[in-house]
């Protein structure tokens, strides 16, 4: 556990069991966001959590604005974890961005990856006429880019240590670094960027490992059409529509996402592959 | 009860928007504030998603952020949205949000504030901050011009500094070729002084015992004897002469003669320099004419001149064939008004142009038809020369092959 990425990504490891299950955060948040989810599956497996650098508490001095203005850069941060506490067969749990992340990591490693669990993925955000409904035009996007402007959240990374620092107020320095949220501002435009801008429908087909989509209803940021998409797509995959509804059902609906998961991973026996399962 | 339908109508003015809305998004309670802000009736907005009156842009900000905020941390404060009214523009608010259980339910309420002002401003401030960060850039690029601009400007300025120790360095070098060559020069003089001292003592003993053989202080001598001791003595003579002249030359090349300048009348001159030549003169059968204009005075050496105006008519005397013309001329210079002109004009064989020049050099004698030799070191002129510029003037010549020469002496008027 010595190598400089686990403080770099603020790698942590919980769980008894010896197979790997990788948890990936999707774009807004960090590995938080599991915390309903993932303690469940620490008795059978051995749980990675992480934060991808420039979200959370990663370390933010080694942001290169370079790597990470594609997702590329962000699936070798996947593979760096993998590298660092040397995992094989593992399980990777991807939401959002994170599910293409999964999949560009995995067509660099396949060896590595025993099976995908992706949480609301979608390969492609933008609407392509006219057959590709990705659920946004650009105005879209920029209306998110110019709210994520206005909201301050993280600015206090980028604003003046004076201006933050209160000594008369210790709770807010300590209010401010519990914000999850607190990303600065510059990387997360970034981040934003290079998800809803990207395109990786022609990444589905290299995938090998089998897939587990989770559809949630009426999720305006990976809209049904999409989800159907991934699974024509994706060989070898299973789509399962939640009674969830949103984007977060691994936050808002735990108990369901936690029994879909448990059923998909039991034994081949248990679930037929490549087929719809309906709640 | 009417606590409770204060608190109503008080929620229903607020001078705020307010929403309620369970975990899956449903809206339970909006308050008249907003139904007014965006333009809906409550039946419009109950039971609806709270997405619905989010622009799309914010939808997404929802999803991403704000659901996962509230959801992890029960709380969410001053989160910008952009509402979508019924119809026109969409509305800018400030949020603040908190969810917890009511009636064993999770719930968000949530109040809203309109932004519409500070929303002007903040798009200010924030393209003020792009507009100087755009500067910044631009301001870092002008300094990387600058400095490379400088860079090249040092560079420039090393190899000035380079050339410059150059030049100071060929200068130097200069100095040091100049003192080399002076040194060369003074110690060649020392050395021809010196050697002309060695040779002349020999030379003199020569003559001074020749001469006592002659008078026959060490017995009678026959006339044939006498002969070759005439010869003898001609040799001796003619070594001497050489010796002097080099060391003449030497002397003057040095800069150490000294030159008694003073006004002496032209007349003097000449009439000195004609008694010595004229028994030369004579025995070459030569015509002999003085041309002396009146009152003209020199401003020189008197010794010297005589030596060069000797020179002159030896040269004029030796080089006319018998029968022949030579004029000693002395009068103003035409050309310039502070000057004497001092000429030889002989009407003897000339000198080839090319040639003309040259006879100044020393030890340049203008080779002859005849096969006699004239005598005469090959000295003459260009000490005459030397001593002509010494004081202040020049010797020059000219020529016509076939009709004769003319030397002029140009001194100083006195």
């Amino acid at each position: 556990m010595d190598s400089p990425v686990i403080h770099r990504n603020n790698v942590k490891v919980l769980g008894r069991g010896t197979q790997p299950m990788l948890f990936a955060h999707g774009f807004g948040c960090d590995q938080n966001m599991w915390r309903f989810v993932a303690p469940a599956f620490a008795d059978d497996y051995r749980v990675v959590l992480f934060d991808y650098v420039g979200s959370g508490k990663s370390d933010l001095a080694s942001y290169d604005a370079e790597r990470y203005s594609t997702l590329g850069g962000y699936a070798q941060d996947v593979l760096d974890v993998c590298h660092a506490l040397d995992l094989h067969d593992v399980i990777f749990v991807g939401h959002s961005v994170s599910a293409m992340i999964g999949v560009l990591a995995a067509n660099r490693e396949p060896h590595r990856f025993e099976r995908l669990v992706l949480i609301g993925p979608s390969p492609r955000y933008l609407n392509d006429p006219p057959a590709y409904v990705g659920g946004f035009e650009r105005a879209d996007i920029e209306g998110l880019l110019e709210t994520m402007e206005k909201n301050y959240l993280g600015w206090a990374n980028v604003l003046a240590p004076a201006i933050m620092k209160n000594p008369d107020r210790p709770e807010l320095a300590s209010e401010l670094e519990a914000s999850f949220c607190s990303t600065d501002p510059v990387i997360a435009r970034r981040f934003a960027e290079a998800t809803f801008y990207a395109d990786n429908r022609s990444d589905l087909a290299a995938v090998r490992a089998p897939s587990l989509i989770m559809q949630c209803t009426d999720d305006i940021i990976a809209p049904r059409e999409v989800g159907e998409f991934m699974h024509r797509a994706l060989a070898g995959s299973t789509l399962a529509m939640l009674r969830a509804t949103g984007h977060c059902p691994h936050m808002s609906h735990p108990a369901e996402t936690i029994e879909v998961m448990r059923e998909w991973l039991a034994p081949a026996g248990a679930v037929e592959r490549g087929a719809e399962r309906r709640a | 009860m009417s606590g409770a339908r204060d608190l109503d109508a008080m929620l229903d003015a607020a001078p705020c928007g307010f929403a309620s809305f369970s975990d899956d998004g449903t809206l339970r309670v909006v308050n008249q504030t907003l139904l007014d802000m965006l333009g809906f009736g409550r039946a419009d907005l109950v039971g609806r998603h709270v997405e619905s009156i989010l622009s799309v842009g914010s939808r997404i900000f929802y999803q991403t952020h704000f659901f996962p905020l509230l959801r992890l941390h029960g709380r969410a404060d001053e989160i910008f949205l952009l509402l979508k009214p019924r119809e026109g523009e969409d509305v800018a608010v400030l949020a603040n949000a908190v969810r917890h259980e009511r009636k064993g339910e999770w719930v968000t309420d949530v109040v809203l504030l309109r932004l519409q002002e500070r929303r002007k401003f903040e798009d200010a401030l924030l393209a003020a901050k792009r507009a100087a960060e755009e500067a910044r850039a631009v301001a870092e690029e002008q300094r990387r011009a600058v400095e490379s601009a400088n860079a090249l400007l040092e560079r420039q300025a090393m190899e000035l500094e380079m050339s410059e120790a150059q030049l100071l360095e060929q200068a130097a070098e200069l100095e040091r070729q100049r003192e080399i060559a002076e040194d060369a020069n003074r110690a060649k003089s020392t050395f021809l002084a010196m050697m002309s001292h060695e040779l002349r003592t020999p030379l003199n003993a020569i003559g001074g015992y020749v001469q006592l053989l002659e008078m026959g202080v060490h017995g009678p001598v026959t006339s044939a004897q006498l002969e070759a001791l005439d010869r003898v003595t001609r040799s001796q003579q003619r070594l001497l002469r050489l010796i002097n002249d080099l060391l003449n030359l030497a002397r003057i090349e040095a800069g150490r003669v000294d030159y008694d300048l003073r006004v002496i009348p032209a007349e003097d001159i000449v009439r000195a320099t004609v008694v010595m030549i004229e028994p030369q003169l004579a025995a070459r059968s030569l015509r002999f004419e003085t041309d002396v204009a009146p009152g003209l005075s020199v401003h020189a050496d008197r010794e010297k001149t005589e030596q060069i105006v000797l020179n002159l008519l030896s040269n004029a005397s030796k080089f006319t064939p018998p029968g022949g013309s030579v004029i000693l001329r002395a009068r103003e210079s035409a050309h310039r008004g502070d000057a004497v002109e001092i000429s030889v004009i002989d009407s003897g064989e000339g000198i080839p142009p090319h040639k003309l020049e040259g006879i100044f050099e020393p030890f340049v004698q203008v080779e002859r038809s005849h096969a006699s030799s004239l005598g005469g070191t090959g000295l003459g002129l260009s000490i005459s020369r030397e001593l002509a510029r010494g004081m202040g003037g020049d010797l020059t010549a000219e020529s016509t092959p076939g009709k004769g020469s003319t030397f002029t002496l140009r001194l100083a008027r006195g």
